[in-house]
């Protein structure tokens, strides 16, 4: 599934980088410890965490990720917003917790196995 | 499952309000099985039940976030996961990502009657398999 | 009404169960300047007066001071001691001490068998509310509850309210024992059957507390107060201070190092936490001056 379909399916408020939605959001991960999103994401894949800290944007990079949902209501701070932008990195806010997020993606045949 | 209905009272002063709350309560040994996992702890309380799942690497968004009566689901292992629970009336701990605790953490947790489970299923598959058969996410719960 | 737990205990407990059994006694016909080394010696500040096993009388460090002030002559005991002793009897319920205490203004009792009328202990209100933490399972050494609260907690147990105090002392840089303090804390509270509600908001709170103790600081010291209807968290320390409190209010904000994100804190939740379990917070801190944080929970109503 694109990610701009599962940014209109979950109701996500995108934040930065809205031209590149584009992609195919190949499965999920949650996870909220920068070591091991770059051990174990993969590209294509959607990051959910709850970090908004500058280096997700890093981490979502290296890794090719399709874009960060941060969750719990939290907002990306100035710098990562910032870097984002200019590294093409989407990120996307939602007030559900974690768990709700990657049920209701999952439900939308999403996978969680990078 | 079974679709449970309870029907809480919440004393209010000399007030009693009665509400209904339709929630799918999940034992441990469902979450056992759905999950795969493995009992670390507590083998002898997988009839208990949980009301909701609550995600997160980061114990203070649990402590900030997480309801009494949550399973937490975590990728992290050191001792601080299970004074969290015991701090945020967690039921449970399963730990994701396949990185089992230490046995200090372990004997913490026997110790408190806190049963832990461990999956070797990352974060996001472990929600979303709970969240589809049906155990909500702590925005959902009305309690 | 928070503290059931506590006036349950009076109705079951027995006089027999708290009063002190080892009983220092006096003869009617001692001198009463041998009293001095007794009263000295034994740090008390009365005896039961005891003919054979009869109980007499009772003689107070009271009556001594008068026969000192009076400046007589020595005297026997069972010219000076109190005639008329109100006893209290082994398997009276606590309640009965407790009120009897209360009307009499006396600060002791002596108690006696019911079917034999022998002497077998004493009774202070410090006994009852010794007996009552004991039984409540709380570790006067592990928690330090303060004796000079003794009296208040007396004192409110009758009128209907109670009053302790907790101090823990949190050592800096230790992780691994980070939360020892407020999971000691929280297990007191909820033997006192305080709301499992409001058990969890101090817990929480503490708990945060406590984590930026071992955090930031080379250490502090965490203080509770229970009163009616609410509970007050007192942490201090005199680590570096927050340069600026409005910041570190904001979610997210934090100056935690990576080790610290890494095991799953430092997410700048910490203060946010401890205000969102708070009625009342009052953080007062200076750079290099250390920080003093004032948390206040009411008891007394549901949220």
């Amino acid at each position: 599934m694109r990610l701009a379909e599962i940014v209109e399916k979950l109701g996500l408020a995108v934040r930065t980088a809205s031209g590149h939605l584009d992609t195919e959001v190949t499965a999920g991960y949650a996870s909220d410890l920068m070591s091991d999103v770059i051990a174990h994401a993969k590209k294509g894949n959607l990051w959910v965490t709850l970090q908004i800290h500058q280096n997700i944007v890093a981490v979502a990079s290296m890794n090719e990720l399709a874009g960060i949902v941060l969750v719990n209501g939290r907002e990306p701070e100035a710098e990562t917003i910032e870097k984002a932008e200019s590294e093409g990195i989407p990120i996307m806010v939602t007030p559900l917790p974690t768990f709700e997020v990657a049920g209701k993606l999952y439900e939308l045949g999403i996978g969680g196995i990078p | 499952m079974e679709r449970i209905v309870t029907t809480e009272r919440v004393v209010t002063g000399e007030t009693s309000v009665g509400s209904e709350v339709g929630a799918e309560k999940m034992t441990l040994e469902e979450v056992r099985d759905i999950l795969g996992a493995e009992v670390l702890a507590g083998a002898h309380l997988l009839s208990l039940e949980v009301s909701m799942g609550c995600g997160a690497d980061l114990m203070s968004d649990v402590l900030a976030y997480g309801k009494p009566g949550s399973l937490l689901l975590t990728g992290l292992t050191n001792q601080q996961v299970v004074r969290t629970a015991e701090m945020a009336d967690i039921v449970a701990i399963c730990f994701v990502r396949g990185k089992r605790p230490d046995e200090e953490t372990v004997e913490m947790a026997k110790r408190q009657e806190l049963p832990l489970l461990w999956t070797r299923l990352p974060m996001f598959e472990s929600c979303g398999r709970l969240y589809r058969r049906g155990l909500i996410g702590v925005s959902e719960s009305t309690d | 009404m928070p503290f059931t737990r506590v006036q349950e205990l009076v109705y079951e407990m027995k006089v027999s169960q708290v009063m002190s059994r080892s009983v220092i006694t006096v003869r009617p016909q001692m001198p009463m300047s041998e009293l001095r080394e007794i009263f000295r010696d034994k740090r008390i500040s009365g005896t039961p007066v005891v003919d054979g096993d009869r109980l007499v009388g009772i003689i107070s460090l009271e009556d001594f001071i008068k026969w000192l002030y009076d400046r007589e002559g020595d005297s026997l005991i069972e010219n000076k001691m109190t005639r008329n002793v109100e006893t209290l009897y082994d398997d009276e319920p606590l309640v009965h001490a407790v009120s009897k205490f209360e009307t009499s203004g006396f600060g002791r009792f002596a108690v006696v068998e019911r079917r034999s009328g022998k002497l077998v202990g004493v009774i202070t209100k410090g006994d009852i509310v010794e007996g009552l933490l004991k039984k409540l399972e709380i570790d006067y050494h592990e928690e330090e509850i303060h004796r000079y609260r003794a009296s208040h907690i007396f004192e409110d147990i009758v009128a209907d309210r109670t009053t302790l105090a907790f101090e823990y002392d949190v050592v800096g840089r230790d992780f691994e024992r980070a939360g020892e303090s407020s999971s000691r804390l929280k297990r007191t509270l909820k033997r006192l059957g305080l709301d499992p509600g409001v058990v969890r908001r101090v817990a929480i709170a503490t708990y945060e507390a406590e984590m930026n103790l071992i955090v930031f600081t080379e250490g502090g010291r965490i203080s509770v107060r229970l009163e009616p209807g609410r509970i007050t968290v007192h942490v201090t320390d005199s680590g570096p201070g927050i340069p600026d409190v409005e910041k570190a209010l904001q979610p997210g904000y934090s100056t935690a190092p990576q080790w610290v994100r890494e095991l799953g804190f430092g997410a700048g939740m910490g203060l946010v936490n401890m205000q969102k379990c708070a009625d009342e917070m009052e953080i007062i801190s200076a750079p290099g001056k250390g920080t003093q944080i004032k948390i206040a929970i009411l008891t007394g109503r549901k949220r």
